[in-house]
């Protein structure tokens, strides 16, 4: 039986989604002062036009539903779903204004993808956009890694009674530290570490590989945050093809693979338990598919002589299948290079890949590794079940930060999330069909909008119809919130015009 | 006879004079990234021609220069100038305020480059500058600056009831009549 809705529920998700709303108006003057910094007077405008309109929106939603409850679990998936809706529609408002974006749709496919940290876009021009709106591209990213609630719950909520279950609605479900708001400084205490360092040491590759100096390190940040959030995005439309850098690649990709890891793992490193790496399932897990898919990708571009020797063909073709495993995007290859070279073979290993993606409460997407472990150890046990005598008890185990027990319980809901998955890329894939794209190029995009990996083979552009553009959109959500808080979403105004409707009958 | 014969040959060369000269030269078609890219086996190792702007960097390396030419909405292809082949001075490159140079470039075409790790490239035997770059105008939107200072104003009074004294405030509802949620 589904509860009643009450008023005080809409003000408590009112409410918070106003302050995650704030945070994102606050967000945009990192974009306005770079644009100022490098005198784009327009530019700069733009941005303070959104911030104002973004800023506006929030107050005004705190505003009207003030209130001192505190969200229950019902309330912080509800929040965590609408606010990414919410932040996708304002933050679309800067592309729009720029010219780039042909339509709001469009603009909002691009800011969804950022926060989704897809990397897909349908902007028009990319290569003359200005470094404001650049910045404020790969900020999306930086920051959707991280959560926006978790950005939220750092700055403006607190340690709330609800703190937690917002970060949960999320998907960022590791308790680091007992104290929810320690939990959200720690993320981006990592995340920032990190920034620092990606961007000093990109920067200088970007300068020895012959960029200005001036430049070099928002080439830095931006390669960085693309990279670390596994997003995809770069700075041109040729992304990483445009440094023709080698150095520039490996740096990016280590980048890739580290946030590609859990965040409890990154925590547990950081705190001195070193040996965690060896021993994490997820780790495990992500090695065996990275091995799989990387031998059927070799498989695949020998047979049909793509690259002229074995180090072209490892620069090439381990790139990409880390950057579609760490569910990235980032390419050193053309996307329609994938369909008139790599062939079906090459793109299934890719797909493959994708869907699988990176591990749990990480920035990346798909499964996760940590499901595929729990899923293998599951069909272990089982097979170790009907091997042992009818009276043995036979319990599996799993290795994540300690020894954890494998229930039914566990490897049931890993099930179901991945059944999910599938069930979005099938969804996807079979729209792209019905539009007459190919089959393995459906597959292929929609696998890589659902895993929010953001490779493409092409079929994505401002020109592909509208109807698959929003398919693309929710499966981008959908993938990134891990299902729950859109199906509480969905739920919730269900139940909201059931209750309105009883209130009719009863008056 | 004769007569005929030289009338008939005055002809040709004139109409071979007519002709312009690049389609006796055969000179190397002009070709897109989107072409060379779906059809890059067919391209491959063949001489062509390629248009560009010149893209924000010129990267400058120990064996050359590489440049990166946008020949249309987000397509742009690399193009690598050996230090043997003569590099014209490229006086702007593209910026959101400015238009870069125009190249037209002439040389082989990689599907897979072996000297660059499988890149997809060009090495060029020439490169000419036929369009020198400009300024860019990016007007301000006088409309739009009004927008902000309206809707700043607007914001303003919103902070300000939001920020009084919660006391003040008759919007908080702790003391809500629906039951309290807490679960």
């Amino acid at each position: 039986m589904v509860r009643r809705v009450w008023r005080e529920d809409f003000r408590i998700i009112g409410y918070y989604t106003g302050l995650i709303t704030i945070g994102v108006g606050l967000l945009m003057l990192v974009p306005m002062v770079t644009s100022l910094v490098f005198r784009e007077w327009q530019s700069a405008i733009d941005f303070g036009l959104s911030i104002v309109l973004t800023l506006l929106v929030g107050y005004l939603l705190a505003l009207i539903s003030r209130t001192r409850n505190t969200p229950g679990l019902t309330h912080a998936m509800v929040i965590a779903a609408a606010s990414w809706l919410v932040a996708m529609v304002l933050s679309a408002v800067p592309y729009v204004l720029s010219g780039h974006a042909l339509s709001l749709l469009d603009a909002c496919f691009d800011t969804m993808s950022g926060y989704t940290t897809t990397g897909l876009f349908l902007l028009q021009d990319l290569d003359h956009v200005s470094q404001g709106l650049n910045m404020w591209r790969h900020l999306l990213t930086y920051v959707g890694g991280q959560g926006i609630v978790v950005l939220a719950l750092t700055f403006l909520i607190g340690s709330t009674g609800g703190a937690y279950k917002l970060m949960v609605g999320e998907g960022k479900d590791e308790k680091l530290v007992p104290n929810v708001r320690h939990i959200a400084v720690q993320i981006w205490r990592i995340s920032l570490i990190y920034l620092f360092i990606g961007t000093a040491v990109l920067g200088i590759l970007a300068i020895a590989s012959g960029m200005k100096p001036q430049l070099a390190f928002f080439h830095g940040a931006y390669i960085f945050m693309s990279a670390w959030s596994t997003g995809g995005f770069a700075p041109y439309s040729q992304n990483m093809l445009y440094y023709h850098s080698l150095p520039m690649e490996i740096v990016s990709m280590v980048f890739m693979i580290l946030g590609s890891f859990n965040f409890a793992l990154h925590y547990a490193v950081w705190t001195g338990n070193r040996k965690e790496i060896l021993r994490n399932v997820e780790i495990v897990s992500f090695t065996i598919t990275v091995l799989t898919t990387f031998s059927l990708t070799c498989l695949a571009l020998m047979q049909r002589g793509v690259y002229p020797n074995a180090v072209a063909l490892f620069r090439r073709g381990f790139f990409q299948l880390i950057s579609a495993h760490t569910t990235t995007g980032q390419s050193n290859i053309y996307a329609r290079t994938l369909v008139r070279e790599w062939g079906p073979l090459g793109m299934l290993a890719l797909t493959i890949a994708m869907a699988i993606g990176a591990s749990a409460a990480s920035t990346g997407g798909g499964f996760k590794g940590m499901r595929m472990g729990i899923i293998f150890k599951g069909i272990v046990t089982d097979v170790r079940k009907l091997l042992s005598p009818e009276r043995a008890i036979v319990v599996g185990h799993y290795h994540h930060i300690r020894d954890n027990t494998l229930t039914d319980g566990a490897v049931k809901s890993a099930a179901v999330i991945v059944v999910l998955y599938v069930l979005i890329y099938v969804v996807g894939a079979v729209v792209g069909m019905a539009y007459g794209y190919p089959m393995a190029d459906a597959f292929f995009e929609s696998v890589s909008a659902g895993s929010n990996t953001g490779l493409s083979c092409g079929i994505t552009q401002a020109t592909m119809p509208t109807l698959l553009k929003v398919m693309y959109i929710v499966e981008m959500w959908m993938g990134r919130l891990e299902f729950l808080s859109v199906f509480t979403l969905f739920g919730f105004i269900a139940a909201s015009f059931r209750s309105l409707k009883r209130q009719k009958v009863a008056a | 006879m004769k007569r005929r014969i030289a009338v008939y040959l005055g002809m040709t060369i004139l109409l071979l004079a007519l002709v312009p000269g690049h389609v006796l030269a055969q000179e190397p078609p002009l070709v897109t990234t989107t072409e060379l890219v779906e059809h890059s086996a067919s391209w491959d190792g063949k001489t062509v021609s390629f248009r560009g702007e010149v893209l924000e960097d010129v990267l400058a390396r120990s064996d050359g220069t590489w440049l990166n030419l946008s020949d249309g909405n987000n397509s742009a292809m690399g193009v690598f100038v050996p230090r043997t082949v003569s590099m014209p001075v490229i006086s702007w490159t593209e910026d959101y305020r400015t238009i870069g140079d125009t190249v037209v470039v002439t040389g082989v075409f990689h599907r897979a480059c072996a000297d660059h790790q499988g890149e997809t490239d060009i090495h060029a035997t020439s490169v000419v500058v036929v369009a020198q770059g400009s300024t860019k105008d990016n007007p301000i939107h006088p409309g739009r600056v009004v927008w902000l200072i309206v809707l700043g104003l607007a914001l303003v009074v919103v902070m300000w009831f939001y920020y009084r004294k919660p006391g003040e405030d008759p919007s908080v509802r702790g003391d809500s009549q629906e039951p309290r949620i807490r679960r």
